[in-house]
């Protein structure tokens, strides 16, 4: 169709409204409450146009365009309203500075009166430079207020983590309500009262922290005024750079923009163009990324053991001396620990320099209890190929959602966002956990499982769906009698005391699995860490099949797919991350390369540690050599996300002391070690070689993803459809008179190399302390515990402290906590972990008893 | 409570419905009621919030068994509404919006009841009293004293 707008034809391909026409072809139409995430909302009114033969001035915004509309936006009239409407804005918005005529040198000489607590004009404003309402104001030259001006003399609100409220300065736009809303899906604020008293708040004006929000920031984000604010960077000055990055903190991969000033960075934003989050972030992408790079807690100089005391030394000394003690052990006696969170190029090299230089095939890594491992594994067993790759974009497309073993909007978040998209689209979830989470309000049905038995939950739903038809097609598919057998051996009298779900329910869940298409299945460790973890996925595979859904396997750390391809490539595998715990415990292991997380290693029988990390943890002082490794954002590299989309990072600051990139130190030793293959001047050299070597790679240039080309990991191409025997594991989790009760992992990723996120982050610490013990009320009274008091948690295999919380969605007789690798020796789990790592691949759960703590 | 409230499907679209009655019931919204509302409707609770506070028909006081309601509508205002009011705030010692000690009396006022010609309008429990003067307040009162004592 075309229209006209201010005399200049335009052809408008689909629905669009007036004001993002304009916007598209440069035509300027003031705007303070639309956004380009939000739905048209009409609030501010400046965006008015005239529309030729229509009695009333339209907002733009929220007036669709139509086949021959006449549009005219900068008449007289339209000015002369715009300001008036602007007018009464800012009577109620300190505006002195805003109108005043010297505002240019103003700058200049009030470059230190900032900090105050109350606003009053755009000089005491923490938001000076970057408020929308500025830049609306310079462009309708506005040069008296002429209504008497109204301060509302509300508190501003400072008791949350991350940012203050300062609804003084408020123009009620309703950007913030409305992403909460709209995008995040939290509606942890909402307009309060009515008419001239309307307010933004919270219920009952309780703060955020007990109003259900995230804390991810986008109301931040979207606020034209600096009503909301950074605290962090509130008094700081514009950045003078920004530049671009890729999150660490989950699997995801959001692409984040990075503010700096004086080459530090100042704080991290979403970048609106990330291909995966769209402008949107998390709590911790948003707000933690300053903190985990300019931690306390950094490693700055190399460190070797000298008569019995960590000393400084240069980084040819330290090197020498690791090389000097390395070569002293055979191959077997050598360990590795690398990261999930290290880039591809990093692992790739520890892999070669293992193989080549140590000799050695043991490096392990958290990758082993992910659900990826377990979805691998289970498939190469059962030689089926599955494809690996997928994308999330396509999760918002699904009809039915069945979620396992994950509270995603906690440990996903941008995931959960493309579920909620899906929700309101008309999709069903369904989710099974054990404990209510805030995401079940958009569920269509929530199976409140029995910590463990996820495996009959979905066996038994297999079978209702074979029973009820629908078996004609899929008896085609390979294996399917033996599965069918296989389902009828299953004992299934007790399945609805085991899952403690009722056959009611049971029924309404198969149901809501057939009745729409697409259907997916997204399943995180909750349901893979169990020692039938690999069975509880064949069940899901099944079904899978059955509703013709795809499965996508969430893990947790970001760069899992790139260290599970660029491990691919071996054939031979060495010890996994438990078995070399023990080796180390027993004495097998002598030497051990930690650049990954470890759990507190002091009843290990080692005669060499070497630690490269950031950060300072519990192992510090146990190492012999210490090698500072570099953050994300002082090295570069690839990153390999969730869905398989390889994400390329560039160095952003430089390195805090005299840190190095992880490849820089491997590439260094192995040259010590040896002549040839590790001459290496920086990534680029790396990802070359890796292109040629390891073929899931072969389609990865730096050039072409520098120029923004998605690429992906290359999957495999021959699927095999099959279904899968099932087999029945014995009796779940047994308690005990003497371990009454059962304990779970909670699986956020509050890490970040060996570095506890909750511990550097106050915000983070209030929001999810990774100390807090989580108990039913129910258990809590029987007890007689209050929160926050100290709890003592004892197993067969250890114990540890932490603080009570109680959550009402508890189930009674559970008891969760946070993963940890390593926290304050008082409130560590990590020795108490390693109860957990006996099996492979397993985290399980453990019985154990609780006490009042000293 | 909690009857009222599962009495109710679980639909948002229930919220006013679902308020309605517990104000009817209880006469007021417990806070206390927010979480449960919350659940059973599947909404946030700032949203339930935002909704109980934006219509004047909820309160999250207990009012008075007498609500008493002054229109303060352009034609009343001009027929002098205001006299009106401030005697009604001179005999019960409160002000708009608040109960009095004894929770006998709740001093409400609105913006046009419809029915200008009878302003200055004062409705209490539901009873419409037209063209009101001020000498007849503390009549008024008097009768509501005494309903509540021969009770």
């Amino acid at each position: 169709m075309k229209i006209i707008i201010d005399g200049k034809e335009l052809e408008v391909e689909g629905k669009k409204t007036i004001l993002n026409i304009a916007q598209e072809n440069d035509i300027f139409i003031p705007s303070l409450c639309d956004h380009p995430r939000l739905a048209p909302f009409g609030g501010c009114r400046l965006c008015i146009v005239e529309i030729k033969g229509r009695k009333n001035y339209a907002p733009s915004c929220c007036t669709y365009a139509d086949d021959g509309m006449e549009i005219k936006t900068k008449t007289p009239r339209l000015q002369r309203l715009r300001r008036e409407i602007l007018e009464l804005i800012l009577s109620e918005h300190p505006n002195a500075c805003l109108i005043c005529s010297e505002k240019e040198n103003c700058d200049d000489y009030k470059s230190t009166i900032r900090k105050v607590g109350e606003t009053t004009g755009c000089v005491l404003c923490s938001n000076n430079g970057r408020c929308e309402l500025q830049d609306i104001v310079e462009t309708q030259q506005i040069e008296q207020v002429k209504f008497p001006s109204f301060y509302r003399d509300f508190e501003v609100k400072k008791s949350d983590p991350f940012f203050d409220r300062n609804y003084n300065l408020c123009i009620l736009c309703g950007r913030c309500v409305r992403i909460c809303h709209e995008v995040r899906g939290a509606s942890a604020i909402a307009f309060v009262n009515r008419g001239s008293q309307t307010v933004v708040g919270t219920v009952l004006d309780l703060p955020l922290l007990d109003s259900g929000c995230q804390f991810c920031g986008a109301c931040v984000d979207v606020c034209p005024t600096g009503a909301l604010t950074e605290r962090a960077i509130k008094y700081e000055m514009l950045p003078e750079e920004t530049k671009k990055s890729v999150c660490p903190l989950c699997s995801a991969g959001c692409e984040l923009k990075i503010d700096l000033m004086g080459g530090k960075i100042l704080g991290s934003k979403p970048s609106e163009d990330g291909a995966v989050n769209r402008g949107q972030a998390c709590v911790k992408g948003r707000f933690i990324i300053r903190d985990l790079v300019y931690s306390p807690r950094r490693i700055l100089k190399p460190l070797i053991r000298a008569n019995k005391k960590l000393e400084e030394v240069s980084w040819e000394e330290a090197l020498d001396f690791v090389t000097r003690r390395l070569k002293k052990y055979k191959g077997k006696e050598i360990a590795l620990i690398t990261s999930p969170q290290l880039s591809c190029e990093d692992n790739y090299l520890f892999q070669k320099f293992a193989r080549e230089r140590l000799k050695t095939e043991n490096i392990g890594s958290s990758y082993s209890f992910s659900p990826l491992a377990v979805y691998h594994e289970m498939s190469q067993k059962n030689q089926l190929g599955l494809a690996l790759n997928f994308k999330i974009r396509d999760i918002s497309k699904a009809k039915v959602i069945f979620l396992l073993g994950e509270d995603l909007a906690v440990s996903h978040p941008l995931i959960w966002l493309e579920v909620l998209e899906a929700v309101k689209n008309g999709a069903k979830l369904i989710v099974a956990s054990p404990n209510e989470l805030p995401l079940n309000r958009f569920s269509s049905l929530w199976l409140q499982i029995k910590p463990g038995s996820e495996f009959h939950l979905l066996s038994f739903l297999s079978r209702i769906l074979i029973e009820n038809g629908g078996a004609g097609r899929l008896s085609r598919i390979e294996e399917f009698d033996s599965f069918k057998n296989s389902l009828n051996k299953l004992d299934i009298s007790q399945v609805f005391e085991i899952t403690g779900i009722t056959e009611k329910e049971l029924i309404k869940t198969a149901r809501l699995l057939l009745e729409e298409e697409p259907a997916a299945f997204l399943f995180g460790m909750g349901l893979t860490q169990h020692p039938w973890g690999s069975q509880n996925v064949a069940a899901l595979q099944n079904l899978a099949l059955q509703t013709q859904a795809q499965l996508f396997p969430l893990g947790l750390e970001n760069n899992l797919r790139g260290l599970f391809e660029v491990g691919r490539n071996y054939p031979d595998k060495g010890l996994a991350f438990n078995k070399i715990i023990q080796g180390a415990s027993s004495g097998d292991i002598k030497a051990l390369y930690l650049a990954g997380p470890m759990p507190y290693l002091n009843k290990a029988k080692l005669e060499f540690l070497v630690l490269q990390d950031c950060y300072i943890n519990e192992n510090f002082e146990l190492a012999d050599a210490v090698l500072p490794a570099t953050t994300f954002a002082e090295t570069e590299g690839t990153f390999i996300n969730e869905e398989g989309r390889v994400q390329r990072f560039k160095k952003v600051v430089e390195p805090v002391g005299d840190a190095k990139p992880d490849w820089w130190v491997i590439s260094q030793l192995a040259c010590k070690m040896g002549n040839k293959g590790f001459n290496y001047k920086d990534v680029s050299g790396i990802m070359k070689e890796m292109s040629k070597v390891i073929p899931g790679f072969s389609n990865i240039s730096y050039l072409k993803l520098e120029n923004g080309k998605e690429i992906f990991i290359r999957d495999e191409k021959k699927r095999r459809k099959s279904f899968i025997p099932l087999k029945d594991n014995g009796p779940l989790y047994k308690t005990s008179k003497k371990y009454p009760y059962l304990l779970f992992v909670d699986y956020s990723l509050d890490y970040y190399r060996s570095l506890p996120l909750g511990r550097e982050s106050l915000g983070l610490r209030k929001i999810r302390d990774s100390r807090w013990i989580k108990i039913s009320p129910e258990d809590a009274k029987k007890l007689k515990l209050d929160e926050g008091e100290s709890l003592r948690v004892e197993s067969s295999s250890g114990s540890f402290n932490g603080f009570v919380k109680i959550i009402e969605s508890m189930p009674k007789g559970t008891i969760s906590t946070s993963l940890l690798w390593s926290e304050d020796s008082d409130f560590s789990a990590v020795s108490f972990f390693t109860g957990f790592f006996q099996e492979e691949n397993a985290l399980g759960m453990l019985p154990v008893k609780i006490k009042r703590g000293k | 409570m909690e009857k009222v409230i599962d009495e109710f499907d679980k639909d948002q679209r229930e919220l006013i419905h679902l308020l309605h009655e517990i104000q009817k019931q209880f006469g007021y919204i417990p806070a206390h009621m927010i979480s449960q509302i919350a659940r059973q409707l599947k909404i946030s609770e700032s949203e339930i919030f935002g909704v109980l506070t934006f219509y004047k028909a909820f309160t999250l006081k207990p009012r008075g068994k007498h609500l008493i309601t002054i229109c303060m509508g352009t034609a009343c205002h001009v027929r002098g509404a205001p006299k009106i009011l401030d005697e009604f705030k001179r005999e019960l010692s409160i002000e708009p919006g608040e109960t009095s000690g004894d929770n006998l009396f709740t001093l409400e006022t609105v913006n046009c009841v419809g029915a200008c010609a009878l302003g200055p309008i004062v409705i209490i429990n539901g009873d419409y009293h037209g063209q009101m003067k001020t000498r007849e307040v503390d009549k008024l009162i008097k009768i509501c004293r005494q309903k509540n004592g021969k009770r």
